[in-house]
């Protein structure tokens, strides 16, 4: 279809943005939206992070260890939340269009919150608390 | 008394108007792009569940550089990883467009926007391949 461009100034895309009903299925939406977008800036920071490969065991190695400061690893918890709910969501988006799933999308999303939040907590012990330090 | 809408049958779905089948069929990029963003939604979610247990929970396990050169020397690696980095640069690409599309931006920054995000989405491809096929020339020390 061919591109057709707003009328509406562009000063409305936020009140339009925030006059959306805040119903459980547009904070999925919303949420899917924001993860969506930061993994795919964080693929590209990921595959820039991964260039350090080329210049040799020394630099990646230094750079590696930069990744372990806690600042880095509090990014990578917020990383795998934005992961795990992507994923989830993801695939409950593919069984309401692919199946159907749009009867049962509000106990889906409560699945999704519920598996999501247990498994923020299980990796926050991974992360922080480290139990298997001296299996690597 | 029983609430009524505990116990009133559902109501058959219309027959799709003609109208969208004839939409439809104008729109055959747009419905293969969406049926494929499911798709490649779906292979990265197994492919992330691979990465993730093979980076930290295998004998192949590590971060460090000598690792990392002895996972993507193997061929089946390597194919691995492009194929993750192409699926995850569509799968992104194609959301991001989306998003753009729902809100309707003036269409120089519209057409901007695109320049950009299939530009950088082009430009980091092409890293993460040079990155995964020249590791035989990584220097060593």
């Amino acid at each position: 279809m061919a591109y057709q461009q707003s009328q509406a100034p562009v000063g409305t895309w936020s009140r339009i943005m925030l006059a959306y009903k805040r119903h459980a299925g547009s904070w999925a939406w919303m949420l899917h939206r924001v993860s969506g977008v930061a993994l795919t800036v964080y693929l590209f920071v990921h595959i820039l992070a991964l260039r350090g490969l080329t210049q040799g065991m020394q630099a990646f190695n230094d750079e590696m260890a930069t990744f372990t400061q806690p600042v880095f690893k509090v990014a990578e918890w917020g990383l795998f939340a934005f992961v795990i709910f992507h994923s989830m969501n993801g695939i409950r988006i593919a069984t309401v269009d692919l199946g159907n799933g749009s009867r049962y999308h509000k106990f889906t999303l409560r699945i999704v919150y519920f598996i999501g939040i247990t498994l923020m907590l299980f990796m926050a012990v991974l992360i922080f608390m480290d139990p298997f330090a001296d299996k690597h | 008394m029983e609430n009524p809408t505990t116990t009133a049958p559902e109501p058959a779905l219309a027959p799709p108007a003609l109208e969208v089948n004839v939409r439809a069929t104008k729109s055959r990029r747009s419905a293969f792009a969406w049926y494929f963003q499911r798709i490649s939604g779906l292979l990265l979610v197994l492919f992330t569940i691979g990465h993730f247990f093979m980076v930290h929970w295998t004998e192949m396990s590590g971060h460090d550089f000598n690792r990392s050169v002895d996972r993507l020397s193997d061929p089946m690696f390597q194919f691995l990883y492009l194929g993750f980095i192409v699926l995850g640069m569509y799968h992104g690409v194609q959301g991001m467009w989306n998003i753009l599309r729902d809100y309707k931006l003036p269409r120089g920054l519209y057409i901007g926007a695109l320049v950009v995000l299939i530009g950088a989405a082009l430009f980091f491809t092409y890293l993460g391949f040079d990155t995964v096929l020249s590791v035989h020339n990584w220097k060593l020390n």
